[in-house]
């Protein structure tokens, strides 16, 4: 019945758009349930601010219109959404093989740490080569950080929720010690490293605006590891790990290498992420370099369904409303921290609404 | 006092009506925002922020807002963008971390003016606000080392502001009595009120007997170690009044009413006279560093002491002695 | 260090140890309820902040410390009841739906205070410790053990009751078959989603707990985050106690240990140690004692599954 259809078409439409067609009623299909949960989402965000005497529909006026005032407030979503992006792709592949980093903060935090001892100690490298170092020693670090954990499991089966957790102490512990200590700016009273030397920044889209092209990098990774996982045969052995673990050591896959590249393909972004703060944002090392993007990177992963492709969408909507919280404090003085909770129900809409979908499927 | 923030913007709607017919007599409006690294809920440093921010308001007639940032440096830039950008004509970013950023941003806009607490940096419209809050210090440190046998320091975390006091309550002791024993912690966070509680209590077991906590949010906790320790271990409320929490323990109150200082440095602002250099409030600033004993406590400093720190505060507000590192 | 001076440490570190540990034990023997009836929350941290504000707002607005304890129980289990809807009823993962609820209570907790408490003066009148004749004042051994409040001294009834009612009561031996063999209880015509509710709502009361135990008998206010991760360390003393309540009480109070051992280093001045590294140890530690505890031998059998019923 299929063939017949398909032979019908081929006469009607040529081949490409006939599978364009097809992707694009995927997406479409697919992408029902994340908007209907950031409905949901903002809706419930409204009733809070209502409830509580503010006004409920500067959730979408202020919060969501307000955050694209012009092309600088454009570039400062998308330069929020670059971490998120970065570690939400990252977690995918993570996820997918049923690997529950939970340690993107900390990864991010020894990312930024290494990101920023390559970027001060080393001068006189042209940008061409200093850049890319800084980012290739931030996503070094990450997967090294991210490794540990993933060491302990396959060797101790050492709970990965566990250690990554205490990992992301640890390394905020450390950052902290570095920034009043040994990496201290010795020219300042304050805890912050010295300023990395400028052919390290990484380099700006416009000159005038903060955007770095650490967004394009983001969105080509996030693409390349959307191809991994579903058209290379490591892609296919993760997924078939996170699925069913007994099956893939019956089909003579190497379970726990398979762990360890999932965990440190994650950490490595997560280590970019942080990289990319500092060489990107900050310049300089902060004990407080990242406001949670580590934890918001899980949700933007999550929203996003374990795809890499989405969680570039998933990561810009996050960097939306982060970006439009601090607008809606600054012009209706709503508490800033309303957009965790909106994140919060993000996510519980978006499991509910993939129930639901399921039951109509199964029903119809 | 409990005062809903819906009650209190309420308020501040009725109050903005009320002066706003006068004030539109003049061509525009004083704005100033605010960008705070936490919640202005807690008694600690933000509210410190938030209430110069309300005496710019009550005293100058200005439009105010703020904003509480996570302690998230990538975020600063665009806050003072998005206040600039709406006409904001002061922006106070309250603490060090704010200062690159605001350089960065004063550039593409030279007449709006950036103040930054606990900031030495003066550069064009970029200008730092500084409460040498080693001098207060160096006075307790002067009395800890006269009336008690060891002092314990509880701190939030490593940063300027709180070194900087620390070390100016040490210079005060040691200038008294060079060996005088000095335990110091920091709990790591502005957070864990717990953790501060506990760290006081240990040292008040191992032998201090004035112990003053420093942990913005957290601070707190360590009052009430004090207070549940017994009489014996003297304290000084420090920024804010916590009397109410232990009120058998503090001798004297070391308040700073940066409102007052920030009010006189919009002020100069809003006629036209910026100031020529970073600002720094100290005790020669009774308007804003007050210095007080307490006579209504079971214990209190006694008069000689009282008048060698009134001696010693008058030569630090001069200039003679350097409190700080 | 003299020896009077080491037995007056000693005696501080024990008494903080344990009340640092107060809402560790709660929480974890929680926790131990909610995974062996094969359910692992990891909003615990969400959870305890919603019963650590439930609490102090209770006794915020009603001076009582009881009632506290009690609004910051039922905030925790409604908390429960969410992630008991999700994970059970809808048979959501678990990770997710955690993780989910960790954004929520810090958003929530954090937006409520900010709009409601713009000032809360000097906050609530907290547990006090409870006097006991003779055995107060005894030197040392009074400061460590018995000048705490009641709350504290509760840990070891909980602590006791609960390994009574996991290990003594045919609901306790259900719960736990249901963690292990979900099938077979289904077979035996008991209903697996109800134990697990039931878990989960021990759980994240006891959570709620916990979290209230910081506002109403640690400290007297709230404080934006006041959990500071303890619900994450939670999830660790859980595997380390090998998902046993008396376990769970003993490691919280290792726990409890090094925190306090941590905060009373930092303050002797002969310990040249940077204090990043003390306030790292516990950390540290816990990955190596998963190390050396290593195995999964002792955890439920179908922990993080929901259970498909036939």
């Amino acid at each position: 019945m299929e063939q017949v259809n398909q032979g019908v078409r081929e006469n009607v439409y040529p081949q490409a758009a006939q599978a364009l067609y097809r992707t694009l009623s995927q997406v479409a299909i697919s992408a029902v349930t994340p908007l209907a949960a950031v409905i949901v989402a903002l809706a419930c965000g409204a009733a809070l601010l209502w409830l509580n005497g503010f006004n409920g529909s500067d959730v979408v006026t202020v919060m969501i219109f307000g955050s694209f005032q012009d092309m600088r407030s454009v570039g400062e979503i998308l330069l929020k959404a670059t971490p998120l992006i970065l570690i939400g792709a990252g977690l995918c592949v993570a996820f997918r093989c049923k690997i529950w980093n939970i340690g993107a903060e900390g990864q991010l935090y020894v990312g930024a740490i290494a990101a920023t001892f390559v970027g001060t100690s080393i001068d006189g490298l042209s940008v061409w080569v200093h850049a890319p170092l800084v980012m290739l020693a931030g996503a070094i670090a990450g997967a090294a950080w991210a490794g540990i954990a993933g060491y302990l499991k396959v060797r101790f089966q050492a709970s990965e929720i566990v250690t990554t957790i205490m990992l992301n102490y640890i390394a905020i512990i450390l950052t902290s010690y570095l920034v009043t200590g040994p990496m201290k700016d010795a020219s300042a009273a304050y805890p912050q490293s010295a300023r990395l030397v400028r052919e390290a920044w990484t380099p700006r889209i416009v000159s005038d605006m903060r955007l770095h092209v650490g967004i394009l990098v983001a969105v080509v990774l996030a693409v390349a590891l959307y191809i991994f996982l579903q058209r290379s045969s490591r892609g296919f052995a993760l997924r078939v790990v996170g699925q069913n673990p007994h099956a893939a050591r019956y089909a003579g896959m190497n379970v726990g290498r398979n762990i360890m590249i999932a965990i440190c393909i994650s950490g490595a972004m997560a280590g970019l992420a942080g990289a990319f703060e500092v060489a990107g944002v900050t310049h300089r090392l902060y004990q407080n370099i990242s406001p949670g993007y580590g934890f918001e990177g899980i949700a933007v992963a999550l929203l996003a369904g374990n795809n890499p492709l989405a969680a570039i969408l998933s990561g810009g909507l996050f960097a939306t409303l982060r970006s439009g919280s601090e607008v809606l404090q600054i012009t209706s003085q709503v508490p800033q921290v309303l957009v965790l909770v909106i994140q919060g129900i993000v996510i519980l809409s978006v499991v509910a609404f993939a129930k639901l979908r399921d039951i109509i499927r199964i029903v119809a | 006092m409990k005062l809903s923030r819906r009650t209190f913007l309420e308020g501040v709607a009725a109050l903005s009506i009320a002066v706003s017919v006068p004030a539109m007599a003049h061509a525009e409006d004083l704005k100033m925002g605010l960008l705070v690294p936490g919640s202005v809920s807690e008694e600690g440093w933000n509210r410190i922020g938030y209430n110069a921010l309300k005496g710019v308001e009550e005293q100058l007639g200005a439009k105010i807002s703020y904003v509480e940032l996570q302690q998230n440096p990538a975020s600063f830039e665009k806050a003072f963008r998005d206040y600039a950008s709406q006409g904001y004509k002061v922006i106070l970013g309250h603490g060090f971390e704010f200062q690159d950023a605001a350089l960065e941003v004063a550039l593409d806009y030279p007449d709006t003016y950036f103040l930054i607490s606990s900031s030495s940096i003066h550069e064009g419209n970029v200008i730092g606000l500084n409460t040498d809050t080693s001098q207060p210090f160096y006075l307790m440190g002067v009395i800890a080392a006269k009336m008690g046998r060891k002092a314990g320091l509880v701190g939030g975390m490593e940063i300027p502001p709180i070194q900087q006091a620390f070390a100016g309550f040490k210079n005060g002791a040691k200038s008294v009595n060079p060996d005088f024993p000095i335990s110091e912690a920091y709990i790591g966070n502005f957070t864990d009120t717990t953790a501060a509680k506990e760290a006081a209590l240990s040292m008040i077991s191992q032998g201090a007997d004035f112990v003053v906590p420093n942990a913005s949010g957290a601070t707190v906790g360590g009052y009430q170690a004090i207070s549940e320790s017994g009489p014996d271990v003297r304290s000084f409320s420090i920024f804010s009044d916590f009397t109410p929490v232990a009120p058998n323990n503090i001798l004297g109150l070391y308040v700073a009413d940066y409102a007052q200082g920030v009010v006189e440095v919009v002020r100069t602002i809003k006629d036209g006279s910026p100031p020529t250099e970073n600002v720094v409030f100290g005790l020669k600033d009774p308007k804003v560093m007050s210095f007080t004993f307490r006579d209504d406590g079971p214990v209190s400093v006694p008069e000689d002491i009282r008048a060698e720190v009134k001696a010693i505060s008058d030569k630090i507000a001069a200039g003679e002695i350097k409190t700080g590192e | 260090m003299d020896d009077m001076m080491f037995l007056t440490f000693l005696a501080t570190l024990v008494g903080a140890a344990w009340r640092l540990a107060t809402p560790l034990i709660f929480a974890s023997i929680g926790e131990v309820f909610s995974e062996r009836a094969g359910v692992l929350n990891i909003g615990l941290e969400g959870t305890m902040l919603v019963g650590a504000f439930c609490g102090f707002a209770t006794a915020f607005a009603t001076d009582s410390v009881l009632l506290g304890l009690l609004t910051g129980v039922l905030g925790g289990m409604l908390f429960g009841l969410v992630f008991a809807f999700f994970t059970i009823t809808i048979k959501a993962d678990q990770i997710v739906v955690g993780a989910a609820l960790n954004l929520l209570g810090m958003g929530l907790t954090a937006f409520l205070f900010r709009t409601y408490y713009v000032s809360t003066g000097k906050g609530i009148e907290i547990a006090q410790p409870v006097h006991i004749p003779w055995l107060s004042d005894l030197p040392f051994l009074g400061e460590a053990f018995f000048q705490q409040n009641l709350i504290v001294y509760s840990t070891i009834l909980v602590a006791i009751l609960a390994t009574l009612v996991l290990y003594r009561t045919s609901f306790g031996l259900t719960l736990r078959a249901v963690g292990e063999h979900p099938k077979a209880v289904d077979v035996a015509g008991r209903n697996v989603a109800a134990y697990r509710y039931g878990a989960v709502l021990v759980g994240t009361g006891l959570a709620g707990l916990g979290g209230a135990f910081l506002t109403l008998g640690h400290s007297n206010q709230f404080v934006e985050g006041i959990t500071s991760g303890r619900g994450f360390i939670v999830l660790a003393v859980v595997v380390f106690a090998r998902w046993s309540p008396i376990g769970a009480f003993f490691v919280s109070l290792l726990f409890g240990l090094f925190y306090a051992l941590q905060l009373m280093l930092q303050a002797q001045a002969s310990i040249v140690v940077p204090y990043q590294v003390l306030q790292a140890l516990p950390y540290i530690m816990t990955i190596i004692t998963l190390v050396v505890v290593r195995g999964k031998g002792a955890a439920p059998g179908k922990l993080g599954q929901p259970y498909e019923m036939r």
